[in-house]
């Protein structure tokens, strides 16, 4: 079958250049940052420095910036987590009419674009007496970040097993203990999983931060801000940390993972 | 400790179906007593109405005297071991067993001493600290039992926990649960589909239909006396002749079932000349002898031969038609009847009229499948 | 409702999650977004003039927009631009999302996902800003194209949409290539034999198995890459020009710039809708419903 082998050649072909597509602009990115050239580029190579990395260190505006999003990254794991979880916790418990206008609202956040719910959660809240800052930041995160917490959470409690439930009460459990000490433990991965991920979305939010951010400038709009206006190679070495940061959490989380699969995989193993 | 369990016209609708018709019964306490029927025969809801997981539509339901309707769940002195066991997959065995008495807000040391206690009772002593993911079938099933027994239940409620279990496994835990029920004298109530576990393991037994209990009596009456056509189908196996009545005396009575010869056996209730009737007959009560064997009223021709083991099972088809189950022992030395039975040929049967039941009704019963139906076509 | 929550989870924790859940949608969804809409139907008033009688209900933003020959441009190629970078995210992704669901081994599919993920754990911007340098005048892909000799003199890539378009391609493809993967995999792999082994060729085959059975991917897919192109503001912001404004940089002057919010709101709402409509219209002609679309 040559048409085959051609298809799987060309499949072959295609996967080698997508994921060169998907790197080489991290890479250039990154090997920027020891270019010692004013401006952040590869072309030309002006030598290899490490400059870059101290004048990030001396700048005041990314360490205010930095500290800002982390406040508002601790405020929406908050916020976000309790909300998705009860959510979730709803929409395993209830059936009936109701439910899928109110499973409708509770993805709409998703389905809508971060620059509006940035625009009316300033425009609501301003009505509140509350203006731009760290706290509006928070509630306007959550408005869409509890619905990614919410799909973790139900994929998890989908496949929970109800008698534990009706075991713990029939032991002699209230329901608040049967939540507790069954219910919960069960859900911890999936929680964990989940506010790892609501942490990331808010360090790397723009959109909506954008229009709610008021004065308390966050990481991204700081970096947004020094592209347009005085960019030097020192956002490619923020850049840089950022990215090892990240894929370092990705590793730890992936090998914990992995560990408790297996682990999960020995136990079944000689029973 | 009072463990006495009464129904008081307990009834159970869900929108307009019956799932439990008024019922009313009396379990004695440290009674071991079955639920039998097959599924969808409202065994499990009467269950978690006793449990409390359910309330239901009407009647009441008393503990040891007291009434538990508006009691929920978590308190009821009852505990239940369910069909899945249900153990909390991320405790330890002692978590597990401790966790109806930690709830209970007991004390550490005390919670532990209880749980080595049941450990030892279910002779899987030292196994505290395991994962219950490392368990056996038969050792998570043990454990479920601990845990249930640690909240010392009046009351234990067991739903089909022997069913995922393998057959020899299954046979062992029978006596097992047989032995710590009479060791703890707790009431136990049991449902099962299976009636080698309802009889073995019962002191009295409610064979249940279609949300109705047929009849509740010891094991032993209840394979000798079935009170309805269903527990004479559902229990054990049998042989149904219908017919009607010709003769009546007293409790033995006579029908007429299309055959060669009149038949008659025990009825359970008075029956009138003329009534349509059913004679019930168990493969093992039929006599079997040689076609030339002129004491035996009954002929016919084996059709098939299973061998069981113990017993040799022939489906014999009488010359008037019905084709009836007759279980011989086997006999090994080869010279008994059995050695001269052949598909094909030809046999003598008969049967002792105190062994027989007449019930009336000459339709079988919908549900009882289990029954070698010979109606006879006269 | 209030009655199954009780049931399973006692008064307090009821209380709880009815409370959290009502903070959440009527708090934070739909009150803001009603009130948006609100003020997109009132005019730019001083604080004092609130409530008095110049408080009127009024069409005049939106009379605005439509009087904005500019704006409407500025609005339709958002659409279009949209549309492309949707449709070409599609296409990217179909062949990758198939390789990972029925060519590759599941231990190479579990590396080349967990590959994929790890560029979009970094931020939008950052991953806009890597192109940033790779488009600039001086930059890496024009020194590259001058040294093929396919060019003689640098290309200005950030001054027109096709900076813009590559960027957000890039930035938006795990929305596309998970859906379809999830989809794609769930199709049982006898039936793609089955309809080679009957004398489909490659083509025919994805054409009447694969993609008719990954619909509901494809769907979710293309509405989500589409509402985060409309949406997106990182993008057009540092890797377009002046001259290739997006519809979202008209929103965030109103707000920032023309201090006329009443105006933003309704240049906001026409957006919302727009979004609102494009998935309206998406799942009725992939028949597939929001249940689909939440996986």
């Amino acid at each position: 079958m040559t048409s085959s082998r051609f298809f799987s050649w060309a499949l072959k072909a295609y996967l080698a250049i997508f994921f060169v597509y998907l790197f080489l602009p991290l890479i250039i990115m990154a090997a920027a940052t020891f270019n010692d050239s004013r401006f952040p580029t590869v072309t030309p190579w002006s030598g290899t420095t490490l400059k870059w990395f101290s004048a990030l260190w001396a700048d005041s505006g990314m360490w205010s910036s930095l500290t800002n999003s982390l406040l508002v990254a601790a405020g929406v794991l908050c916020l976000a987590v309790p909300i998705g979880v009860a959510s979730a916790l709803f929409l395993t418990t209830v059936e009936g009419r109701g439910k899928s206008f109110i499973y409708t609202l509770i993805l709409s956040p998703l389905l809508t674009p971060g620059v509006i719910i940035g625009i009316s959660s300033l425009i609501f809240w301003r009505g509140w007496g509350l203006n731009g800052g760290i706290l509006l930041t928070v509630i306007a995160q959550s408005a869409f970040i509890a619905a990614y917490v919410m799909l973790m959470v139900t994929a998890r409690l989908q496949r929970f097993d109800r008698t534990l439930e009706r075991a713990a009460l029939d032991l002699g459990a209230t329901q608040w203990q049967m939540f507790r000490r069954v219910l919960l433990p069960y859900l911890k991965p999936a929680i964990l999983s989940a506010a790892v991920l609501a942490f990331l979305q808010s360090l790397e939010n723009y959109n909506t931060t954008l229009f709610v951010a008021g004065y308390d400038t966050t990481l991204t709009i700081y970096i947004a801000s020094k592209v347009r206006t005085g960019l030097t190679p020192a956002v490619n070495a923020l850049a840089l940390l950022m990215i090892l940061f990240t894929v370092g959490l990705a590793m730890i989380y992936e090998i914990k993972r992995r560990r408790e699969a297996n682990v999960a995989r020995q136990r079944i193993g000689p029973a | 400790m009072d463990g006495r369990v009464s129904l008081d016209r307990v009834a159970m609708r869900f929108g307009d179906f019956t799932a439990i018709q008024p019922t009313s019964l009396e379990i004695q306490s440290g009674e071991f007593f079955s639920f039998l029927g097959p599924s969808g025969c409202g065994k499990t809801t009467l269950l978690n109405i006793i449990s409390g997981f359910l309330t239901p539509s009407e009647g009441k339901v008393s503990i040891g005297g007291e009434e538990m309707i508006r009691v929920p769940v978590n308190r009821r002195p009852t505990a239940m071991i369910f069909q899945n066991l249900a153990l909390f997959p991320l405790m330890s065995v002692y978590d597990n067993i401790e966790f109806g008495l930690e709830v209970r807000g007991v004390d550490r040391s005390a919670r532990r001493r209880k749980a080595d206690e049941l450990l030892e009772l279910v002779a899987l002593g030292g196994s505290g600290h395991k994962p219950v993911s490392e368990l056996s079938g038969g050792q998570k099933q043990r454990i479920a039992i601990a845990r249930a027994l640690a909240v010392e239940p009046r009351v234990l409620l067991l739903d089909e926990p022997l069913s995922a279990l393998d057959l020899k496994l299954r046979q062992h835990m029978r006596t097992e649960l047989k032995a710590i029920q009479r060791q703890t004298g707790i009431t136990f109530i049991y449902i099962t589909h299976d009636q080698g576990e309802a009889l073995t393991m019962s002191d009295r037994v409610a064979v249940m239909s279609a949300g109705r209990i047929e009849q509740i009596a010891d094991p032993m009456t209840l394979y000798r006396d079935p009170a309805t056509a269903f527990v004479a189908g559902f229990v054990g196996e049998n042989n149904r002749l219908a017919g009607h009545v010709t003769a009546a005396d007293g409790e033995l009575v006579t029908l007429d079932a299309g055959l060669a010869v009149a038949v008659s056996g025990r009825a359970r209730q008075p029956l009138a000349v003329g009534d349509s009737a059913s004679l019930y007959v168990r493969p093992e009560q039929w006599r079997v002898g040689t076609p030339d064997d002129l004491r035996l009223p009954f002929s016919g021709i084996v059709q098939a031969e299973h061998f069981e083991g113990a017993w040799l099972t022939l489906e014999v088809a009488l010359d008037s038609g019905p084709t009836l189950r007759v279980q011989v022992p086997h006999v090994v030395t080869g010279d008994g009847v059995d050695a001269q039975l052949r598909v094909g040929g030809s046999c003598r049967l008969d049967y002792s009229p105190r062994e027989a039941v007449v019930l009336p009704g000459a339709e079988p019963s919908p549900e009882a499948g289990e029954v070698a139906d010979v109606a006879a076509t006269a | 409702m209030w009655q199954q929550l009780h049931n399973r989870f006692g008064l307090p924790l009821t209380m709880a999650i009815v409370g959290l859940l009502g903070v959440w949608l009527i708090l934070m969804v739909l009150l803001p977004q009603w009130q948006m809409i609100d003020y997109s139907f009132h005019p730019s008033l001083l604080p004092s003039e609130r409530g008095g009688e110049k408080d009127v209900w009024t069409l005049a933003n939106y009379v605005t927009f439509f009087h904005n020959d500019i704006h409407l441009a500025i609005f339709f190629k958002t659409i279009w631009s949209s549309v492309l970078v949707t449709a070409l995210t599609l296409v990217v992704s179909y062949p990758l999302a198939y390789y990972l669901a029925k060519v590759a081994t599941p231990g190479q599919a579990a590396l080349c996902l967990l590959l994929l993920i790890v560029p979009f754990w970094i931020n939008e911007i950052l991953r806009t800003f890597a192109w940033y340098i790779i488009f600039a005048f001086r930059g890496p892909l024009n020194e590259l194209l001058f040294a093929l000799g396919l060019i003689d003199r640098p290309i200005r890539f950030l001054n027109g949409d096709t900076g813009v378009l590559v960027g957000m391609v890039y930035a938006y493809i795990l929305f596309m290539v998970f859906p379809l993967y999830n989809a794609i995999e769930s199709l049982d792999g006898n039936q793609i034999r089955a309809a080679r082994d009957l004398g489909a060729g490659w083509l025919r085959t994805h054409r009447r198995i694969v993609i008719p059975h990954a619909k509901p991917g494809i769907a979710t897919g293309c509405i989500m890459t589409f509402m985060l192109a409309a949406g997106s503001y990182a993008v057009p912001a540092l890797l377009g020009s002046p001259g290739s404004r997006w519809f979202t940089q008209i929103i965030y002057n109103w707000f920032f710039e023309g201090g006329d919010w009443n105006q933003g709101a309704a240049y906001a709402f026409l957006l919302l809708a727009l979004c609102i409509l494009f998935v309206t219209l998406v799942m009725r002609i992939f028949k597939v419903g929001l249940g689909d679309i939440a996986k």
